[in-house]
């Protein structure tokens, strides 16, 4: 070694713990205080081959952040404009005498509600949702058939499977809103010429 | 030099901004890092990820998305606290005077309703894109198992500040669903008792449902949020590419 000058850069490099010693701290010796200088390049494949996976990743900032900033402002100036012009319900203080005609559970409950109009409230209020919760805990256990198939296409039965149950839940619930009036009765919304027609929603969110 | 661009190098060359961010606007790939890792609000995200896992149309941001619906219901839910009181004799009141007497009430309560019912439907949509691309496989069976315990708090969180504002829309839909309960085998009779607090939707079940809001099941969510957070990164970041 025959450097003589000092160099430039007076930062001082407090020496790392080799072992403690990762990618990052390799990279942030500055060259003034690295112990050796560059002679020669050597083609990697002389010396050892690294085992490294070809380099798929990018810069959270700003290739990820950026779309999730963006996507949080358009939230925002949805909910912003939601909440100015679509006021939230709110109607007559709560009166334990006063049942109303139309009494609806949440619309997440609405499923379950319409499977009370056919099955005996423990199987509809309780058992259902028990297993339904449950059951859908108990997924990554139970669909071990193929562990590396996820495309759609390699694992048909748990995705009809699925797709049947949402579909299901989706109905009821698309029924328990749209399709049930006074009394729980059915209706049909909106349609003066059947019987049972009702002039608007009975449903409130 | 114009006057904005002084401005700017004034703010930026500023002993606070200085101690606020302590390094210049990233440009390089170094500093990008450091953005990332010495951000104490960013550095939940690793500083590189895959390229897949960026693309919209992957998870259609709606786990970050659920995440800040979360947020926004947590600021609007505060603001709100201010002026109400879980008393059956006061709380519809107090929501009447939060509508026309409080600056923003009702903006804040629409926007509070509002993104409490898009944030269950988006935690439901969250879960069927989790479900089709087979996400819950290993390792990530367990954070499917966080997602669900997310999704029941999710659920309980909307269906116990239905009550709070105390209407008939409130009472009967609480009245229902607790009812649902009740038809337990065995344990119906103390599930609704410790429900209600009570043999009917009353003072005690507002009082009830009240801490459970804003109290219980906002912890419970934090909690497993940061577990949920923490086993995608253990996991090895987002699944896929299919
Ligand atoms: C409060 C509700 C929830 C929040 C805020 C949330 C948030 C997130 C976020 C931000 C991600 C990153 C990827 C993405 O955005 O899709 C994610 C991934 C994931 N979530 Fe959730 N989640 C919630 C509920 C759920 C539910 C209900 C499930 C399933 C039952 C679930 C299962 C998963 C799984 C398995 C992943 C990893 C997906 C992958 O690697 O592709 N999460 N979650």
């Amino acid at each position: 070694m025959t450097d003589t000058k000092s160099p430039p850069d007076r930062r001082v490099v407090l020496p790392v713990d080799p072992t403690r010693r990762t990618e990052i701290d390799k990279q942030r010796v500055p060259m003034s205080a690295r112990p050796y200088r560059l002679l020669a390049l050597v083609k990697q494949d002389a010396v050892v081959r690294v085992q490294k996976e070809p380099d798929d990743t990018v810069m959270t900032w700003p290739h990820l952040l950026s779309i999730e900033f963006l996507a949080a402002g358009m939230m925002s100036v949805f909910l912003l404009l939601m909440g100015l012009f679509i006021n939230a319900p709110l109607e007559e203080l709560a009166n334990s005498n006063v049942t109303p005609a139309v009494a609806k559970a949440p619309w997440y409950f609405l499923g379950l509600q319409e499977l009370l109009a056919y099955f005996h409230p423990t199987v509809a209020g309780v058992l259902t949702p028990l297993l339904v919760l449950v059951g859908a805990g108990f997924i990554p256990y139970i669909d071990r058939g193929n562990l590396t198939a996820t495309r759609p296409s390699e694992r048909k039965t748990a995705v009809v499977l699925f797709t049947m149950f949402c579909a299901l839940g989706l109905t009821l619930t698309f029924v328990g809103i749209f399709f049930r009036g006074p009394g729980y009765s059915f209706v049909i919304p909106y349609l003066p010429f059947f019987e049972n027609s009702s002039p608007g929603l009975h449903f409130s969110l | 030099m114009s006057f904005l661009e002084r401005m700017d190098q004034s703010i930026r060359r500023s002993m606070a901004w200085r101690t606020l961010f302590r390094q210049p606007y990233p440009n390089d790939e170094r500093s990008r890092a450091y953005a990332v890792m010495n951000n104490v609000f960013l550095h939940i995200h690793p500083v590189r990820v895959r390229q897949h896992a960026v693309k919209f149309a992957y998870t259609f941001c709606l786990g970050g998305l659920s995440f800040f619906l979360f947020l926004v219901l947590t600021i609007t839910g505060v603001y709100l606290m201010f002026f109400y009181v879980p008393s059956a004799t006061l709380a519809y009141t107090n929501i009447l005077d939060i509508q026309s007497q409080v600056t923003f009430g009702l903006l804040t309560r629409n926007i509070h309703r509002w993104g409490a019912h898009l944030m269950v439907f988006f935690v439901f949509l969250h879960m069927m894109r989790v479900f089709y691309h087979g996400a819950y496989k290993p390792p990530r069976e367990f954070n499917w198992v966080v997602g669900v315990v997310l999704l029941f708090t999710t659920i309980m969180l909307s269906f116990t500040g239905y009550l709070l504002p105390w209407d008939q829309i409130a009472y009967w839909a609480i009245t229902i669903g607790t009812n649902m309960g009740g038809y337990a085998p065995l344990i119906n009779t103390p599930v609704n008792r410790l429900l209600l607090g009570g043999l009917e939707v009353g003072q005690n079940t507002l009082l009830r449902f009240y801490v459970l809001h804003i109290m219980f099941f906002p912890l419970v969510a934090a909690i497993f949020l940061a577990v949920h957070f923490w086993r995608i990164r253990k996991d090895g970041g987002i699944s896929g590419p299919l």
